[in-house]
């Protein structure tokens, strides 16, 4: 039995709690799909094409792929779409889309190539998958979803495996040659380097004193002194203009008794 | 009832009448919410003993329906949206919270199969062969509730909020999904269920020639995957010391900062959910799940293991992990951020991946399918490894650092006056006399070298 | 196990979807309204606030580098559970495969730490 007579034979047999879900989630997920086109804000965009990986993952979970369901939702939309969120608020909040096609002729190109790249890959997987015999999901999960793909994944496609870490470098490399802002020693100050940097001998650690604290007269255009006795500037604002007191201010008030 | 005393395992589940699917679902539900107001006046309460308080104690008995009243008098407060927020993702942001908390307790067990009006079932929502990785994923959906909280109120305090919480999110999902792959590899299953039922007995151990029995909980048989969760489960939650996100001091609340109303009491519940969803998840992977603790375990054949008691010592683990997490609260100051990211990425993360690879070693070689000459072999190259690493690890010698003399003798003239540095302060010349007086016999050499100390202090410009 | 098993997880989603909706919605027709134009203002501390986030909303670019990081992570996290699960039937053959693969993920990790990828400032 083909693929295609698996899958037509397999048809009649759906439950209908099996059908009830995917109509309510493909609309949804086809929903997601068209507002991530749409929506005008990148942020949204992106909130859209979570809610059509969510749909996907409770696909796979209503294929009997348990496992697949929640690697989808925790690595793509936990890990991958959150990647894409950052990237987005990395822009800023304001962007949106530039309805100016700068190269023209543009959008017939991407419909164009996206169509042949589907058709590729359609072909592709036809001939690939053409005479493979269809064990069915009751064979495949006999000893569990997640044994299953463990036997496949570590045995048969152990090379494929092994080479996924090659790629994981390859992502480490990218990012950081991408995002890495390469900083030489002592090129910033680190926290504690700066501590040291106030307490070292020469750099007065504390707060300028106020106006006053250590002067001998309290008023505003007095300097300030460091515990030390020597005079100093900046003890008060660059704002207060240093000025003498008008008669009448410097006059009692006659609110003391 | 002791037919029914027999835990359940994943054949049991998705059996249920839609009755008893419903009743379980509010049951869970309702039992989420009484615990997340008990749990607030829990923290309330214990915080405040520990600073010599007596907490809340004026609404309802002793106060134990304070949080209740808050809880109520949050929807009639009036609810402030800022012009600048993206009105939408504003709204959706607290009911992602909510739902992915709630979502992430329905596979933890509470107890064994039981009888409720005549069906038998078992004493969980339900189970599946990839429950745990529910909950991470739950934990994983839980993030994008933060980030768009911050991101949509369009102000700098939350935004900041955001940002550092999703980033110490995902910091510590890492640590924590990598301290349940010893337990996954333990207990050989990803189900909750099933997890607790690998925990109930020990296995026999032969140390040296002497027989016991180790308990089967993996808080003692994977020590350092249990330190990982706890210290972890801690980051997740954005609990003290790690509350990095809503740092009064530095972002005001953090993400939720333009968040009133009951919006805002959404977060709230959302948090003290996860909390309670954390401490479960350890009781159930770590510390034995609903099972009895040992001395009451072995009473009379087990009856506590049986019917409704597991609810009892479930809830008793969860109260004292709670308690954990309250007095870490009310104990530890808050973390600066780079010490934080730097612990996960550099001390949790590498320490999880060897114990992870050491525990596969020793399974390896334990394992009855191994002859002697691989087993040998993997010791060798092990040791051989270790060597390699001792001798060719660069080694540094710090330059010898400079001491207090030196130090003191460095600063520029009109440094700011230090205390003695050998903390001796110099005694009053009244008390030198007495000294003087009444020891006639240690006069003479000692108060000399006394009298050119310090105490110039005197002849400074006033 | 059938797929009814993961009705109840439904349940509980829906049920919780609904109460926070029912109550976000609700609090804002329960709650008084007193306008004033400055309550609508983004909170700083009562100084005038900046008219937008710093940088206009924008992320540093370190938090990419944190992300990425996390996604490598993340998929060698969900290559070990299956491994972990089966651990007893692959035998030494799957330690020796495991080894290979975190030794492999150990460098790009190793490689990241060198250059100061994980340092904060």
């Amino acid at each position: 039995m083909t693929t295609a007579q698996t899958v037509l034979a397999a048809g009649g047999a759906v439950s209908t709690g099996e059908a009830v879900t995917f109509w309510i989630l493909a609309p949804l997920a086809l929903l997601g799909a068209i507002g991530m086109v749409w929506a005008r804000n990148a942020v949204h965009s992106a909130l859209w094409l979570v809610l059509t990986m969510l749909c996907l993952g409770v696909f796979y979970v209503l294929q009997a792929g348990p496992f697949i369901g929640m690697v989808q939702i925790i690595v793509y939309t936990g890990a991958i779409m959150m990647l894409f969120l950052f990237v987005l608020m990395l822009v800023g909040r304001d962007s949106s889309d530039s309805l100016i096609e700068t190269l023209r002729g543009q959008r017939v190109a991407a419909v164009a190539l996206g169509l042949g790249f589907a058709a590729l890959i359609g072909t592709g997987l036809f001939r690939a998958l053409e005479g493979t015999s269809a064990v069915g999901l009751d064979a495949a999960n006999a000893n569990g979803n997640v044994q299953g793909i463990a036997k496949l994944l570590f045995t048969k496609y152990v090379f494929a495996f092994e080479v996924t870490s090659a790629l994981l470098i390859t992502a480490a490399v990218g990012a950081m040659v991408l995002a890495h802002v390469e900083r030489r020693k002592g090129e910033r100050l680190s926290q504690v380097e700066q501590m040291k940097a106030r307490f070292a001998p020469g750099n007065y650690p504390g707060p300028k004193p106020g106006p006053g604290v250590f002067a001998t007269s309290s008023s505003v255009a007095t300097p300030g002194r460091l515990p030390d006795g020597t005079l100093t500037d900046g003890v008060h604002s660059q704002i207060l203009p240093t000025r003498e007191l008008t008669s009448s201010e410097a006059a009692p008030k006659g609110t003391e008794k | 009832m002791t037919f029914l005393a027999q835990s359940p395992t994943l054949q049991d589940f998705g059996h249920d009448v839609w009755w008893l699917v419903l009743l379980k679902v509010v049951g869970v539900f309702a039992m989420l919410l009484l615990l997340t107001l008990f749990t607030i006046n829990y923290e309330r309460k214990v915080v405040a003993r520990m600073a010599q308080r007596p907490g809340p104690n004026q609404v309802g008995p002793n106060g134990w329906l304070q949080s209740l009243t808050d809880g109520l008098k949050l929807p009639f407060k009036e609810e402030i949206i800022p012009l600048t927020a993206d009105k939408v993702v504003y709204f959706l942001a607290p009911v992602i919270s909510a739902v992915c908390a709630f979502t992430a307790f329905s596979v933890i067990p509470f107890g064994p199969m039981v009888s409720i009006f005549g069906e038998r079932t078992p004493l969980q929502l339900t189970d599946t062969s990839v429950a745990v990785l529910l909950v991470l994923a739950c934990g994983g959906m839980a993030i994008y509730g933060i980030v768009l909280a911050g991101w949509a109120s369009g102000s700098t305090y939350p935004l900041l909020g955001g940002l550092r919480s999703s980033a110490q999110m995902i910091s510590y999902e890492v640590a924590m999904g990598l301290s349940f792959v010893a337990v996954f590899m333990t207990a050989g299953t990803m189900s909750t269920s099933e997890i607790v039922r690998a925990q109930a007995n020990g296995n026999p151990v032969n140390l040296l020639g002497l027989e016991f029995t180790a308990p089967g909980w993996y808080a003692v048989l994977l020590l350092p995957s249990f330190i990982i969760y706890a210290i972890s489960a801690v980051g997740e939650t954005n609990r003290a010391p790690f509350d990095l996100p809503e740092a009064e001091s530095e972002l005001v609340g953090g993400f939720h900062t333009e968040y009133s109303s009951f919006k805002f009491a959404m977060f709230f519940l959302a948090e003290y959910i996860n909390m309670i969803t954390v401490s479960a998840v350890c009781t159930t992977l770590f510390l034995g799940g609903w099972r009895a603790p040992w001395p009451i375990s072995a009473i009379n054949d087990g009856m506590f293991n049986q019917g409704w008691w597991p609810m009892l010592w479930f809830f008793a683990k969860v109260l004292v992990l709670l308690f954990g997490f309250i007095w870490l609260r009310a104990t530890l100051p808050r973390l600066r951020y780079d010490q934080f990211m730097r612990f996960g990425w550099k001390v949790l993360i590498p320490v999880n991946l060897v114990w992870i690879l050491a525990l596969a070693g020793i399974k390896t070689l334990q394992n009855k399918a191994t002859d002697d000459g691989t087993r040998y072999t993997i010791i060798g190259a092990l040791i051989l490894a270790v060597l390699l690493i001792t001798l060719l690890w660069p080694s540094r010698t710090p330059a010898p650092a400079p001491n207090l003399e030196e130090q003191l003798a460095r600063r520029p003239k009109g440094s700011y006056p230090v205390p003695p540095l050998d903390l001796q302060v110099p005694p009053s010349p009244r008390t030198r006399r007495d000294v003087a007086e009444r020891q006639p016999a240690m006069a003479g050499g000692g108060a000399a070298t006394d009298e050119t100390g310090p105490a110039n202090s005197d002849e400074k410009e006033v | 196990m059938s797929l009814s098993a993961w009705v109840p997880i439904v349940g509980l989603l829906v049920l919780g979807a609904l109460f926070s909706l029912f109550s976000v919605a609700i609090a804002p027709i329960v709650g008084p309204k007193r306008y004033n134009r400055a309550k609508l203002e983004a909170y700083e501390c009562g100084i005038e606030p900046t008219p937008q986030p710093i940088g206009g909303g924008r992320f540093p670019i370190k938090f990419y580098l944190t992300a990425m990081l996390f996604i490598i992570f993340d998929i060698e996290v969900i290559f070990l559970y299956p491994w972990a699960v089966s651990f007893n039937a692959l035998g030494l053959f799957g330690f020796v495969e495991m080894l290979l693969f975190i030794g492999t993920v150990f460098i790009a990790y190793a490689y990241v730490w060198r250059r100061g990828g994980l340092d904060w400032d």
